[in-house]
């Protein structure tokens, strides 16, 4: 018998997944709807779809487009609420193995607070990956996930909030992570998730507007992986907390490039759209890698084209001293 | 819904632009009915990310065909032009739900605009098949992009508007409701969103200029069934298929909405494609 292969991921304050390869939000809807496709209990995680305290109806379409290498999509956060999700899934998700990341978004600090205090206690809720980088309205437009002071002022909000363990989505239309992410970790954020999408637009084929219906919409897909990369292999350096990392994954070689540079997991999101049962070949890809090179656990790839470290990295994320 | 690996049997362009492929696909073949979609993968060719669907537009049981008609818009569809037979490509499916016919009606009115011709020319079949007539009315630019006679069971009867009078009626499919409408228990469309538009608004006034009562409904009426249930649909005197960009196609990601006529808006791979017309807001400027 060949020995056991450790997979798992400690992301902190109890949140143990039982592998490094989730799936992201807005791509896999409430875990559903894939139905017999996907077997989601061998999933390390769900992120599942954006969860505002109302319901929100969205934007206009078109909402999605193809773009070379990616697809930029503008969906507007439409979602019934964070009530009606509780009421809806959560009982499915409470018989469910795989750990349930609620996504959560607001417009002000104090949606966000009042979304993770009714997703507490909730059973089948394992976690909560703030979404900052929807507009906040309340302070005239800014987002959140832009702003170091405003990042680290929601994140410690939702912090005293909630004992559930809490992972903050780093948006990459920043000029400097670092100080971003510094902040979120100093405010109690027990994970970081990077990257959200890039803003970008497309134009209507007869050139007359442009073609989204919000006219602007998040890229995503292979497109941003060195974006991704590169803002990934900045925070794990920043930051003490272990990072997720998301961005363009499409195959194992990508999970590994991610985990290069310091992620101790990575989301799967548009590459799902093409193929459903992507996310679940990786695991048993990056098993089958680990047994390959002879390593126990899949942590011997986290972090090796960092520069010079003192120690080896920790079960948490990376470790990194300037 | 499956995932299936399903093998090109043959592939032709039918109208200029405009390209007609059959897939052994058994499964799909057999579990599908008319409405539904499959979301079809392009090869692994870099730069493509999202599936492309497709209205089923023939099934057959017993040979395990199915077959898909699509006009070449983008790199998708003209990577699907250069499949030959016996390559292999990956369909989801079949996803969304179906046309709904009442087991009463037993005139059927079919309008498609164009290539809308896809998203209902497999219920001429299953309406043939259980013994009802069709009348299928089409509309088209110009002659040269008519739909081939010979593509249609010869049980149908075709009538054909041109916008140039190439062919038929000079003018739009829709100037032809009004002979059709009153000799139609149903109507099932699919076209362009201005066509459908119209169908939506000559079929709301339909009850009013005929004076006919709403089918389905009991004497003394009862309890009304939900909108968009199987139920709703079926009772429905104008069902359209309706179109969306579309990222998933199995309702996780919110991409291909349209606007309803109350509550949020629908998804087209979920909900849809097939809705009751009534269920729709035809007014709100999304295109």
């Amino acid at each position: 018998m060949t020995p056991a292969v450790d997979l798992s991921v400690d992301l902190g304050r109890g949140l143990v997944l039982p592998n490094p390869i989730l799936v992201a939000s807005g791509t896999f809807g409430y875990g559903i709807e894939y139905g017999d496709v996907v077997d989601v209990d061998r999933l390390g995680g769900i992120c599942c779809k954006g969860t505002t305290l109302k319901a929100r109806v969205g934007n206009p379409t078109p909402r999605v487009t193809e773009t070379p290498g990616g697809m930029l999509n503008s969906i507007g956060l439409q979602n019934p609420g964070v009530d009606a999700v509780i009421a809806k899934y959560s009982h499915t998700w409470a018989t469910w193995r795989v750990p349930m990341i609620v996504n959560v978004a607001g417009e002000s600090v104090e949606d966000y607070v009042e979304v993770a205090r009714r997703l507490d206690g909730i059973p089948g809720v394992a976690a909560i990956e703030l979404n900052i980088s929807c507009p906040n309205v309340g302070a005239g437009g800014l987002q959140f996930a832009i702003d170091a002071g405003a990042a680290g002022e929601v994140t410690a909000a939702v912090r005293r909030a909630t004992d559930l363990p809490l992972l903050v989505k780093l948006s990459p239309n920043v000029a400097d992570i670092r100080p971003i992410a510094r902040a979120i970790e100093e405010a109690g954020a027990d994970a970081l998730t990077a990257i959200n999408t890039l803003s970008g637009i497309a134009v209507a084929p007869d050139r007359k507007r442009p073609l989204l219906g919000n006219t602007y919409g998040g890229l995503s897909g292979p497109a941003v992986k060195p974006v991704a990369l590169r803002i990934v292999f900045e925070a794990t350096q920043a930051v003490k907390i272990p990072v997720v990392a998301i961005g363009g994954v499409t195959d194992l070689a990508d999970v590994l490039d991610f985990l290069a540079v310091g992620a101790v997991a990575v989301q799967v999101g548009t590459a799902i759209f093409a193929d459903p049962t992507l996310p679940v070949r990786l695991i048993d890809e990056l098993e089958a890698e680990c047994r390959r090179v002879g390593a126990a656990s899949y942590r011997d790839f986290i972090g090796t084209t960092l520069p010079k470290r003192p120690g080896s990295p920790s079960v948490k994320g990376v470790e990194y001293r300037p | 819904m499956r995932l299936t690996a399903v093998e090109l049997v043959e592939s032709r362009e039918i109208l200029p632009g405009q390209w007609l492929q059959s897939f052994h696909a058994p499964e799909l073949a057999s579990g599908s009915r008319a409405g539904q979609f499959v979301h079809v993968r392009p090869g692994d060719i870099s730069g493509m990310v999202l599936r492309r669907p497709f209205s089923l537009n023939t099934t057959d049981a017993a040979t395990g065909i199915v077959t898909i008609h699509y006009r070449v818009i983008g790199r998708g569809t003209d990577f699907f032009t250069r499949l030959r037979p016996g390559d292999s490509i990956d369909m989801l499916g079949p996803l969304g739900r179906p046309f709904e016919v009442d087991p009463r009606s037993q005139h059927l009115l079919l309008i498609a605009g164009g290539l809308g011709i896809a998203g209902v020319r497999m219920l001429a079949d299953e309406a043939l098949r259980d013994g009802k007539r069709v009348t299928l009315l089409f509309g088209a630019a110009s002659a040269r992009e008519v739909y081939p006679s010979n593509l249609l069971p010869d049980e149908v009867e075709y009538i054909v508007a041109t916008d140039d009078g190439s062919m038929g009626h000079h003018g739009y499919v829709t100037d032809l409701i009004a002979e059709y409408e009153t000799w139609a228990d149903q109507a099932f469309a699919c076209g362009p969103l201005g066509m459908l538009k119209v169908l939506a608004g000559q079929a709301a006034g339909r009850r009013q200029r005929m004076g006919v009562a709403k089918l389905g409904r009991k004497r003394g009426g009862g309890k009304g069934d939900v909108s968009g249930s199987a139920a709703a649909r079926r009772k429905a005197f104008l069902q359209v298929s309706m179109e969306q960009n579309m990222g998933c196609a199995v309702g996780a990601c919110l991409g291909c909405v349209v606007a309803a006529a109350s509550g949020p808006p629908l998804r087209v791979c979920r909900e849809g494609p097939v809705f009751a017309a009534e269920e729709l807001d035809w007014e709100t400027p999304w295109r």
